[in-house]
């Protein structure tokens, strides 16, 4: 397993670099309209009514950027959640930490496709 | 015919003759002084790894029908997503410009015969990227366009 993740590292630290850049770049509107302007009633709820964040969500664009919206941040808090762990409990653990960690961002990356496709 | 070589294949086979002191953390760390900074950015994975799988729930209810959507849009309005989106809105900044104060050193001096861009240059890149992205999408979300 150590040896595969060796290998994996440029293509994980990558996704980890991508989830912060593009990530963060995504993720802030989001927040922003779906997290707090419309549950706060700043923006109306029409806004994202099923029919237009349907048409919105299965447009070829959309589809791209709801990807990277959800499988980018998940890279990037695997990857940082594996070193925040090694910094506050050691190495030792990591042989079965990182893996669980990369194993769930890849899972959620895997449901993220499917999750596109079925809207 | 060759295959490609243990990533570690260049490694000493057994740890070196010199004696060194056994690795110890900063008497400062986690949370004081420059750590903290540190250790703020290393704890946004968190966030990061719960916003990707609250996005992936949003995306999954909006493809199982109206009445999970609504569902979906009517759960953001608890008090408990509303303070997780305060917090990480304000990690998603916080994030965003300490990774940006980064990017310029992250630099190599040359790719092949060309310099990369002056640091003033790669900010304002970033930033515009940053504050263009979200301002369109937004308008988008927020149905202004389309």
């Amino acid at each position: 397993m150590k040896h595969l993740l060796l290998k994996l590292e440029p293509l994980i630290w990558l996704l980890f670099g991508q989830g912060i850049l593009l990530g963060t770049v995504l993720l802030t509107p989001w927040v922003l309209v779906v997290g707090l302007a419309i549950p706060l009633g700043i923006v109306p709820a029409d806004a994202l009514s099923y029919e237009r964040a349907t048409a919105l969500g299965s447009h070829i664009i959309g589809r791209v950027i709801l990807l990277g919206l959800i499988a980018l941040p998940l890279w990037k808090g695997a990857h940082h959640m594996r070193h925040t762990l090694i910094d506050f409990g050691g190495a030792e653990r990591d042989a079965w930490v990182a893996p669980l960690l990369y194993l769930l961002a890849a899972l959620g990356s895997l449901l993220a496709v499917v999750a596109v496709v079925r809207i | 015919m060759s295959r490609s070589a243990h990533p570690r294949a260049m490694a000493a086979s057994k740890p070196g003759s010199t004696r060194t002191a056994p690795p110890q953390l900063p008497d400062r760390f986690p949370f004081g002084g420059r750590y903290l900074a540190y250790t703020l950015f290393d704890l946004t994975g968190i966030l990061y790894l719960l916003l990707g799988l609250s996005v992936l729930c949003a995306v999954w209810s909006l493809g199982s029908g109206e009445a999970v959507w609504n569902g979906a849009l009517e759960r953001h309005r608890s008090i408990f997503y509303l303070g997780f989106h305060g917090i990480a809105l304000a990690a998603l900044i916080f994030v965003g410009i300490r990774f940006f104060a980064f990017f310029p050193k992250a630099q190599p001096p040359r790719v092949g015969r060309v310099k990369p861009p002056p640091k003033p240059v790669i900010l304002a890149a970033l930033y515009g990227l940053w504050i263009g992205v979200t301002a369109c999408m937004t308008i988008v979300l927020a149905g202004g366009i389309f």
